[in-house]
């Protein structure tokens, strides 16, 4: 009997979190389909439903609602810098974790210091460096800014190479082979589940950014901006009587690329289990 | 070992050359405002009476033929420009563009729209001046900072008209700073008035304030006016008679809301307010507001027509503001009048054609269209004289407030101690604090001196 009110309290607790979690979200989704255009509804679910907003998105491209060019040019910045910032950290980590040189431990202290300072105090050196190189509102100068440093990110998916016991790329060393064969052959199909998370983490923070975004993409051309730039556009204040449902349209559909590559991922997720690779 | 010696040597070189690479470019970027400021006076258009035939940009008149001609002359290749409106402007002056381009078709341009509003221009530009568009539009009360800032080219000279003598003279000294020309007259219409429907209100009701809370009362209904606003609450003290103006520095203030009658006006807006009948709302409020029907009247700008109209309808009617009463005497509410601007970049690389723009977005045909397009209020004198103009109802409000209005001249520390203001007395004081204690404080926060 104690058990079971134990149990209920718990479940009321989860219940309560549960739902102080869920509501924005819910508000966010409800909203996407209200008829009502503007800001200020006085109703949690909206007074009348249409497709209207979503329609408008993707079928009505006005000067202010560019969504589909938005999302190619942030889709594009993000694949591109996910690759890129996904090797390097791969390889990073395969380096500190498997190979031995001096200066490795210095080294190591030295990038996780320097991945401690948080990115935004470099911004504007960055636009201006960018900016003498001419690369401001450019995708190709996000790309690099977004994936230049993802390196020092590596501290995670070492700890996990760590785990990968070193006889089997000693073993691969005794047949003859070179280091980048151990790397793509033997460390990697083991690393899938620490790849995964890799992979969409560093999918997340280009896709969505709009610090940077907003500093590098300042032409106020629209067709070259990202998604969270051009929904932001939505809720200046002439526009957010008319466009606030369908940026939470907007919102909305931002979700679907990292679900779809979340589902895609799960799958190493749970087959990337190491066991039975090792001999006892 | 030799590998090592080689390795290191390289790891040197690398680190070397990248440290140069970024301290070049950081001088740059330093110093290239200052050293581009000096270019770019020479490139401006040169007076009509100073020739400078030798400068390429310069629309100098020479006895070969008008500026335009000597400017197509000089041209050679793309010219590429970068212009800013508001999203609300988009397609129109993409229209405006197309013309422009027919208009010299044997020039190559390559011109892209960006969207910055009006309202925020002075923060992007000033963000980074070289990087902003070459023309872009403002609101007028954002000149002195942008002028300040090296932001705008002065206009001495002009291609196609002459802008100072074709814009009524309110557009033409918000567009001046010390005596000199900065930008180009867009619209004459960001100034506030009153909305109200005229099946509540007849045409003698709205001409006190008093008697139009009593009428609203009546009906059940409510006035709304954003009073916890420093741009809003300037008409009451401002109407009264008190001073707040901007000091020749071009950032601190003068004010004298707390001299005497200041408290009559504070007392008066508690007073209006108490009734619960005019009532503080914020402009996106009252636009939810006017459309579910509750409010019938609200001191608003021209950007809300649109949404007065539709709800209503034929009823819609607008005037200047009007009187209050203050310490048993009526005054009659004072406003801010608000024009947009158009301004050409100093850093643009197409100087001339930059100028003959800005005069193309802004000349009275451009100005005439603009208003049949968007309903903005023209600053051009014969465009704004046409029977359009006169006869729509916010346009003729506005031009008949003018005679109370000043232009918007306030430095940045005005608008927190009024909005705090605004605040408290439109909540009836609810602290009781001494009026004149309030007022000193308030003033002592406009007038704070800037860091």
């Amino acid at each position: 009997m104690k058990k079971a009110i134990k149990s209920i309290i718990r479940h009321f607790i989860l219940l309560f979190l549960a739902v102080v979690w869920l509501i924005p979200i819910l508000w966010l989704f409800v909203t996407s389909f209200s008829g009502y255009k503007g800001i200020n509804t006085s109703h949690f679910f909206p007074e009348t439903w249409t497709l209207d907003n979503y329609a408008q998105l993707f079928l009505r491209s006005d000067s202010i609602v560019q969504y589909n060019r938005w999302f190619l040019n942030t889709l594009v910045i993000a694949i591109f810098s996910c690759l890129i910032s996904t090797i390097l950290v791969l390889m990073v980590s395969y380096t500190m974790s498997k190979l031995r040189f001096t200066g490795r431990k210095g080294l190591m202290s030295f990038s996780i210091i320097l991945n401690m300072f948080p990115g935004v105090l470099s911004m504007i050196a960055i636009y201006f460096i960018l900016k003498t190189i001419g690369l401001t509102n450019s995708h190709l100068g996000m790309i690099i800014v977004y994936s230049a440093g993802a390196g020092l990110g590596y501290l995670i998916c070492k700890g996990f190479m760590d785990t990968i016991s070193i006889s089997l790329s000693e073993a691969a060393r005794l047949e003859g082979a070179s280091e980048a064969k151990i790397f793509w052959s033997v460390i990697i199909p083991l690393s899938k589940p620490i790849i995964v998370y890799t992979v969409i983490n560093a999918f997340l923070a280009p896709w969505g950014d709009f610090v940077f975004a907003k500093l590098m993409l300042n032409s106020g051309v629209a067709t070259d901006w990202t998604v969270a730039i051009g929904l932001f556009n939505m809720l200046g204040k002439s526009m957010i009587n008319k466009y606030f449902s369908v940026f939470c349209a907007g919102g909305v559909i931002i979700a679907i690329p990292i679900s779809i590559l979340f589902v895609i991922m799960q799958k190493c997720y749970v087959e990337g289990i190491t066991g039975g690779s090792v001999k006892g | 070992m030799k590998k090592k010696v080689l390795a290191t040597l390289l790891a040197t070189a690398m680190v070397v050359s990248c440290l140069a690479g970024c301290g070049k470019s950081g001088n740059d970027a330093a110093g290239s405002p200052a050293t581009d400021s000096p270019a770019t006076d020479e490139a401006a258009p040169a007076t009509d009476d100073a020739a400078q035939a030798e400068d390429e940009t310069a629309p100098a008149a020479d006895a070969s033929g008008s500026p335009v001609d000597t400017l197509i002359a000089n041209t050679t290749g793309t010219v590429t420009m970068r212009v800013w409106a508001s999203e609300e402007d988009q397609d129109f002056t993409n229209t405006l563009l197309d013309n422009f381009k027919a208009a010299y078709p044997d020039v190559t341009f390559d011109i892209t729209l960006g969207a910055e509003s009006e309202s925020t221009a002075k923060d992007t530009v000033l963000t980074d001046i070289e990087a902003a568009a070459d023309v872009y539009a403002f609101a007028d009360d954002q000149i002195n900072e942008l002028v300040q800032a090296g932001a705008l080219q002065e206009v001495a000279a002009h291609y196609t008209y002459d802008v100072a003598a074709e814009n009524a003279g309110g557009a033409v000294e918000a567009a001046t700073v010390d005596g000199k020309l900065y930008a180009y007259p867009m619209t004459a219409d960001n100034g506030y008035f009153m909305f109200y429907d005229s099946s509540v209100f007849t045409a003698d009701d709205v001409k006190s304030l008093e008697k139009m809370i009593e009428v609203a009362d009546a009906a059940g209904k409510k006035i709304a006016m954003d009073i916890s606003n420093g741009w809003y609450i300037y008409s009451f003290f401002q109407g009264a008679g008190l001073e707040l103006s901007l000091n020749a520095d071009g950032m601190t203030n003068t004010c004298t809301w707390n001299a005497a009658g200041g408290t009559d006006v504070a007392q008066a807006i508690i007073d209006l307010t108490a009734s619960n009948v005019f009532v503080d709302m914020g402009d996106e409020d009252m636009a939810t507001q006017i459309a579910e029907g509750n409010v019938v009247a609200c001191v608003n700008g021209t950007w809300r027509a649109e949404t007065a109209q539709e709800a209503w309808g034929d009823n819609y009617a607008a005037c200047k503001l009007p009187t209050f009463n203050a310490g048993g005497k009526d005054c009659q509410m004072s406003s801010y009048s608000g024009y947009k601007l158009v301004g050409v970049n100093p850093h643009s690389a197409n100087l001339g054609w930059a100028m003959l723009l800005a005069e193309f977005l802004t000349n009275e045909e451009a100005q005439a269209a603009r208003f049949e397009t968007r309903g903005l209020g023209p600053a051009n004198i014969t465009a704004a004289s046409s029977d359009a103009v006169q006869s729509n109802p916010a346009i003729a409000a506005l031009a008949a407030q003018a005679a109370y209005a000043t232009p918007q001249r306030v430095g940045g520390n005005f608008w927190s101690p009024a909005e705090t203001l605004g605040q408290i007395l439109a909540s009836g004081n609810p602290d009781g604090t001494d009026l004149q204690t309030l007022l000193d404080t308030t003033v002592e926060g406009i007038t704070a001196p800037v860091e």
